[in-house]
């Protein structure tokens, strides 16, 4: 094993910490976050002491000529690095091909469609309806479709289904929000771990991406196979908390 | 077969989806400029041209078109909703009924058939995936367009419309992906496992996977996204220090490590788009009511994550 090193942060390395500070400070702040991402990468290469632009093509013989920062002998640019990491992950954004087809669907009834087929699902209790919304969720993540269901399906479709399944009387408030607040989170666990099941998906393609620039190759197919143990725990602890729902109106609610 | 494998691979290749991908970038940027929305339509078409001739281009000009995007982002000229949209104000012409599915599940089995094509001619399964979907898209436009009899003009129209519904956030994984390669440049990555090492010693395995999962946890929690997060903790923690020592499959430590940070998302305010919004679209009387609902959940599912990814280094799992 290695020796544990000395922790020695001098200036110089904590101003390289600053790219970090900045990003951090900036999604807080609700900046633009492609301006946060790019000045980041400018104040973190700069003050770790990299020129903007590598010594070749038509900045080589502009070298001493221009402060060391803009451009300088031997060392990679951090506009050079920038442009050249976007070119090679364009794989990432491959989906706006898909998105003409989509959207024509969408025009010609898709989600209408999509609605009919999941209020065609007889779901005895809330818990069941949600358990069958978050598995057609993982059936989107797996079939590559990206999706924010919260305005296209849980609002207006899946919440209204769930209240009914809560019985016939209108459940007590405190109950009706823990359902609709249930509809929610069954959106989220279904898309954010469905997600990975598909080789194309952001999720997949960011790591596969990162991984290759850290020099560590993985196979996108390897990364859909190990998500498979945490979409299934993903269902598994969703089924404890909904059957824990159901209970739950069960003691509380007006069905009996 | 042999002497069809080379023509084959060069239809089939990654540089020809980048351009059928630059191509509609062009249209749908043509389309916002033509409506005399410069700044929308100069952004999509330059990315239009990255897509075409990323792999000529100098470096350091595709890196000063970047800038170029982000400024026009940071400047607010690029709108993130479509026009009050022609799809919901015109009546839509005659239902397709359940065949309205067969383009949008045409993607997906295109993607699966040119990845096995891939494997079977003995190439990359990676790139046959990602070429399998360009080509995918090519082919569920043609079926949307027998389907729906809808035509060109509108298909596109409706395409940008859901491009721009996005906005500048599709480029947002390219953009972080590049933040980690600087990032990695200028060795924060180093810091950061100094950081690690100076608390946890090096083999003290479950402590480092506590260290890994925990560190996405809240990076995500602090940015709201664990795409950005990501990148950090990979280059420096899940690699120096797990990875590399302990001869784990990266494929798995990897993907267990990004979805750690998903529980993260469940937790914070900063994922509005997840957690916020969707209260105030309920009309939940507490705006935190989907987060509140989602705790014992993410902590559970997060636990797991720590478990899983110890138990798989501990055992040596392949």
């Amino acid at each position: 094993m290695e020796r544990q090193r000395e922790l020695k942060m001098e200036l110089p390395d904590l101003l390289r910490l600053s790219g970090i500070g900045l990003v951090l400070i900036g999604m807080r702040r609700r900046w633009r976050t492609t301006v946060v991402v790019v000045a980041a990468a400018l104040v973190t290469g700069l003050l770790a002491g990299l020129p903007l632009f590598t010594a070749e093509g038509p900045w080589k013989p502009l070298v001493g000529q221009l402060p060391g920062w803009v451009t300088r002998d031997g060392q990679a640019g951090i506009i050079n690095l920038l442009g050249k990491a976007f070119a090679d992950n364009r794989l990432m954004t491959l989906f706006i091909l898909t998105l003409p087809a989509i959207g024509l669907a969408e025009r010609y009834g898709l989600q209408e469609e999509a609605g009919r087929l999941i209020r065609r699902v007889r779901a005895a209790t809330v818990g069941r309806l949600l358990l069958v919304y978050q598995g057609f969720r993982i059936l989107h993540g797996a079939l590559g479709i990206r999706l924010n269901g919260h305005p296209s399906f849980v609002r207006p479709l899946i919440a209204p289904m769930a209240l009914g399944a809560a019985g016939p009387h209108v459940p007590p408030v405190a109950e009706a929000e823990r359902i609709r607040a249930a509809t929610a989170a069954a959106e989220n666990y279904g898309n954010f771990y469905g997600q990975n099941l598909s080789p194309v998906q952001a999720g997949v393609l960011l790591v596969f991406g990162v991984m290759q620039g850290l020099g560590i190759p993985v196979n996108v197919w390897d990364l859909v196979r190990h998500t498979t143990p945490v979409v299934g725990a993903s269902v598994l602890l969703a089924m404890i908390q909904f059957w824990w729902l159901d209970r739950r109106l069960r003691r509380h609610g007006g069905r009996d | 077969m042999d002497h069809l494998t080379p023509l084959f691979a060069r239809l089939f290749s990654l540089d020809s989806v980048y351009g059928l991908t630059g191509l509609v970038l062009l249209v749908f940027g043509g389309l916002s400029w033509r409506e005399r929305r410069l700044g929308n339509g100069a952004f999509w078409i330059i990315l239009g041209l990255i897509f075409l001739f990323g792999g000529v281009l100098p470096h350091w000009v595709t890196g000063l078109l970047v800038v170029a995007m982000v400024v026009l982002d940071g400047t607010g000229r690029v709108g993130r909703r479509g026009e009050p949209s022609a799809a919901t104000a015109t009546p839509r012409p005659t239902p397709a009924g359940a065949r309205i599915f067969w383009p949008v599940l045409a993607i997906p089995l295109f993607t699966i058939l040119v990845a096995l094509l891939f494997r079977w001619l003995g190439m990359d399964g990676n790139r046959g995936a990602l070429v399998g979907l360009g080509f995918g898209g090519v082919v569920a436009m043609l079926i949307a367009k027998l389907v729906t009899g809808g035509d060109l003009r509108t298909m596109m129209n409706e395409g940008r419309r859901l491009n721009e519904s996005m906005g500048a956030v599709s480029i947002l994984p390219q953009l972080l992906a590049s933040l980690g390669v600087v990032f990695t440049a200028a060795q924060v990555g180093d810091l950061l496992a100094a950081g690690v090492r100076h608390l946890v010693s090096a083999d003290q395995l479950f402590l480092l996977v506590l260290a890994n999962c925990l560190g996405m946890a809240l990076f995500t929690m602090v940015m709201g996204n664990s795409f950005a997060a990501f990148p950090v903790l990979a280059s420096g923690v899940l690699v120096p220090l797990l990875i590399r020592p302990y001869g784990v499959d990266p494929a798995l430590a990897a993907i267990i490590t990004l979805t750690a940070g998903s529980s993260g998302t469940l937790l914070t305010p900063m994922a509005a788009n997840f957690n916020i919004v969707p209260a105030a679209l309920l009309n939940l009387r507490d705006q935190y009511g989907v987060i509140r609902y989602q705790l014992p959940y993410a902590l559970a599912l997060w636990s797991f994550h720590v478990l899983w990814l110890w138990w798989s280094i501990r055992s040596g799992r392949p």
